[in-house]
């Protein structure tokens, strides 16, 4: 560690900081918040920092800049992400914090949208209005015609044999969050905080409250917390009706969606060197849940050939549960994380993610995190590869690969170094392997025995770096 | 200090008439209050004085050039002591307290030579040990001294065991090194006596403390007189030798009493320029010269 005083350097500053570090001690606390709804957007690829576990530090009094870039690849030049997160929280002395957060970022590439893969070449059509910047198309050679309602249609040509993608889209996000709590009366803790995620075709505006209370002579901290979003869908050229035939029609207008959960936790100091926490969290989304983009393909119950793409179709409400169970166990300079999750959803999701990782210091500024992290999970009761031209049209039907059953397993490698007391740089690099668990032997023709699940191998890196100064 | 409604739990530790106040008018919380402020001072004292050969320090100062294995906080407390070793260029250094060898600060006119000041300055240095948490090893002759933080960390950490029992406002002081949580019930702040070094003038002024923590480094009586030149007793280890006009006392406030510790004596430590240094780094203070 480097703390030479350079010219101006806020030395009563430093001294604070490693003084405010030196009395928080033993075991930090860590922080498992409430999981953010507001990636819950269909139409988008989830990907995750890996970085909820990470120790936060006690920074009363202090200021705290954050900045990151999280880069995202899929294999296969499908998905690429950028995504700069810069954030600033102003820790008062009275215990109180104000956090603002801005987030942007950009999606670029190709990904599944529902169809089938065939022996031959497959043409799918899509509605763009004009000035849009390419809208959502099928990957392969566009021809452009006029439509009605002025519309113009591309139709796409996709190769023999290839898993039908949608490309040309570019896909901007902006995010703002915005977080304070406060002391509230003994050993209370009040928190609010509220944010909006907002894209062209799709818009999020969420809030939250909650309340944190120490008892047992803080070795016993109980939090509730509730949250609430609105979410709407408006693609350019409106929403499909489900099952309706693709096309490049203009559709129906915006839909919503409301939601709203709770959580209760308890975080139990278990002794010096062991913090543990158990969560449970609830949520229920009603309203607009499709990919307006996605279809599933209907194909011949003989030949495995795409007969008609329709749109999809998914409940209207959904309601999840889940309980975390997370231990970090510190022995000596070494930090244990070990968790658990299970969830259960009323669309036939559950699953199981368990987590864990070792914080390994290398002398006195540089650590390094390896982790793992491996997921299963059922698919939706909903979820279908294809439709056959021979069965009566079921009520919901997905095929998107997130609602499939599916098991991932995650590597990581964080690697932190300290500057002075209150800044670090890091980086954390992932791969992210996910691999389908049903084979489809009972398929027709073409698709028997095809591996259909359409999820794909990613890579991310995050480069962060944060710093603390009065 | 007049404080209506107030009680105190008064002790002695490290050296120094102790007290814990707390705004609250029940008997019983002061007494458990008073008890965990007690132990926690007793506590730190216990595990910290140089003047013991049961504890961890002594096992480090007897041990010759052998590596000592620490616990955690004494972990912790050496990693803070390399930081301000760090932050001051070498001038606040837990390895300095062997010039006491040589200085004797008895208000004589013993002066060390020239000679045994520079035999003594190879054992001084904390870039002269070797620490790797949790491995602490020092070269024969050396030995370490928290005696410099150890008043004041007593006084955050008793602070904080007290705060588990109580959210009253309240005052932890151990001999002038004080903290204070909280403003009084009627909302105004605690007022500190700012004791004068010298002994005809009682109370040099009057300060309010809402919340944070004060700590004094001072000259008080030990010096040496020499030829008409006042040696004061703060040595600075880099040349084992003492800083030339110090303030009689700085009182440093800041949010915890170790960094107002640390400060008042990295202040006196700057001699003449003691307070140019305390107004750069913006701090409150006073200085008595």
């Amino acid at each position: 560690m480097q703390l030479t005083r350079k010219k101006n350097r806020n030395l009563a500053g430093l001294l604070g900081a490693m003084t405010a570090s030196l009395l928080a001690g033993g075991v930090h606390a860590q922080s498992d918040t409430l999981a953010t709804i507001n990636q819950d957007n269909p139409t988008r690829p989830e990907f995750d920092s890996g970085l909820d576990d990470r120790d936060t530090y006690t920074d009363e009094g202090l200021t705290r800049l954050d900045s990151a870039v999280l880069v995202y690849q899929e294999d296969g030049g499908r998905v690429q992400a950028i995504e700069p997160v810069f954030g600033v929280t102003f820790n008062n002395t009275d215990g109180s914090a104000l956090s603002l957060q801005f987030t942007a970022d950009v999606l670029t590439g190709a990904s599944p949208f529902g169809a089938t893969p065939w022996k031959g070449t497959q043409t799918f059509v899509a509605g763009i209005k004009p000035g849009d910047d390419g809208g959502t198309g099928a990957s392969g050679s566009a021809v452009v015609t006029p439509g009605a309602n002025g519309l113009s249609i591309v139709s796409t040509d996709v190769d023999p044999n290839q898993l039908p993608l949608a490309s040309g889209f570019n896909d901007k996000r902006y995010a703002v969050d915005i977080s304070y709590s406060k002391p509230w009366g003994k050993g209370t803790t009040a928190n609010i905080g509220a944010g909006g995620s907002f894209e062209t075709d799709y818009t999020a505006i969420y809030g939250n409250i909650g309340f944190s209370k120490d008892m047992n002579q803080k070795n016993t901290t109980i939090t509730v917390s509730g949250n609430f979003e609105f979410d709407t869908s408006k693609p350019s050229i409106g929403n499909p009706t489900s099952f309706d035939v693709m096309s490049g029609d203009l559709k129906n207008g915006n839909r919503d969606k409301t939601t709203v959960g709770g959580l209760i936790g308890i975080t139990q100091t278990m002794n010096r060197r062991w913090l543990a926490q158990l969560n449970y969290t609830v949520t229920k989304s009603d309203g607009y849940q499709t990919d307006p983009y996605r279809i599933i393909s209907v194909v011949d119950h003989i030949t495995g050939g795409p007969n008609q793409y329709l749109y999809e179709s998914r409940p209207e409400s959904r309601t999840r549960q889940s309980i975390y169970f997370g231990n970090k166990i510190s022995i000596g300079d070494m930090v244990t994380n070990i968790s658990v999750r299970g969830y259960h959803d009323n669309w036939g999701i559950d699953s199981l993610t368990l987590k864990a990782s070792q914080h390994i210091p290398l002398g006195r500024s540089l650590y390094i995190e390896p982790g793992i992290r491996y997921y299963t999970q059922s698919g939706a009761d909903f979820f279908r590869y294809f439709l056959q031209d021979n069965e009566a049209l079921p009520q919901f039907a997905s095929a998107d690969s997130r609602l499939d059953s599916f098991s991932a397993i995650t590597p990581s490698l964080l690697i932190g170094y300290k500057i002075g007391r209150t800044g670090e740089v890091y980086a954390r690099f992932s791969h992210y392997k996910p691999s389908g668990k049903d084979r489809q032997a009972n398929a027709p023709g073409y698709l028997a025995g095809r591996d259909l699940f359409s999820g794909a191998t990613s890579n991310s890196i995050i480069v962060g770096y944060s710093y603390a100064f009065r | 200090m007049t404080l209506s409604s107030s009680l105190k739990h008064t002790f002695r530790a490290m050296a120094s008439p102790c007290e814990v106040r707390v705004e609250t008018q029940d008997p019983d919380l002061i007494q458990r209050v008073g008890a965990v402020v007690e132990a926690e001072a007793l506590r730190i004292e216990k595990k910290y004085s140089r003047y013991r050969d049961d504890n961890i320090i002594a096992r480090i100062n007897q041990a010759t050039n052998e590596p000592i294995k620490v616990d955690d906080e004494t972990s912790d407390l050496l990693n803070y002591a390399q930081q301000c070793f760090e932050l001051s260029n070498g001038q606040f250094d837990i390895t300095s307290g062997i010039l006491r060898r040589v200085w004797r600060f008895d208000g004589s006119n013993k002066i060390p030579s020239k000679k045994e000041v520079e035999q003594i300055l190879p054992l001084i240095g904390w870039d002269k040990l070797t620490w790797s948490a949790p491995y602490l090893t020092l070269r024969p002759g050396m030995e370490v001294d928290l005696g410099g933080v150890g008043k004041e960390y007593a006084v955050d950490r008793a602070l904080m065991a007290m705060q588990r029992l109580t959210d009253q406002p309240a005052l932890v002081n151990f001999g002038g090194d004080l903290r204070a949580t909280g403003s009084r019930s009627d909302g105004s702040a605690w007022k500190i006596g700012l004791l004068s070094v010298d002994i005809k003038n009682k109370n040099e002024a009057m300060l309010a403390l809402h919340n944070g923590a004060l700590a004094t480094s001072g000259d008080a009586e030990r010096y040496l007189l020499k030829d008409g030149i006042r040696y004061s007793h703060i040595l600075d280890p880099r040349t084992g030798w003492p800083v030339k006009n110090p303030p009689r006392s700085v009182t440093v406030s800041a949010p915890t009493c170790m960094e107002a510790g640390v400060l008042s004596t990295m202040a006196m430590l700057q001699g003449e320029r003691a307070e140019r240094f305390l107004k750069k780094e913006h701090l409150r203070a006073w200085c008595i010269r």
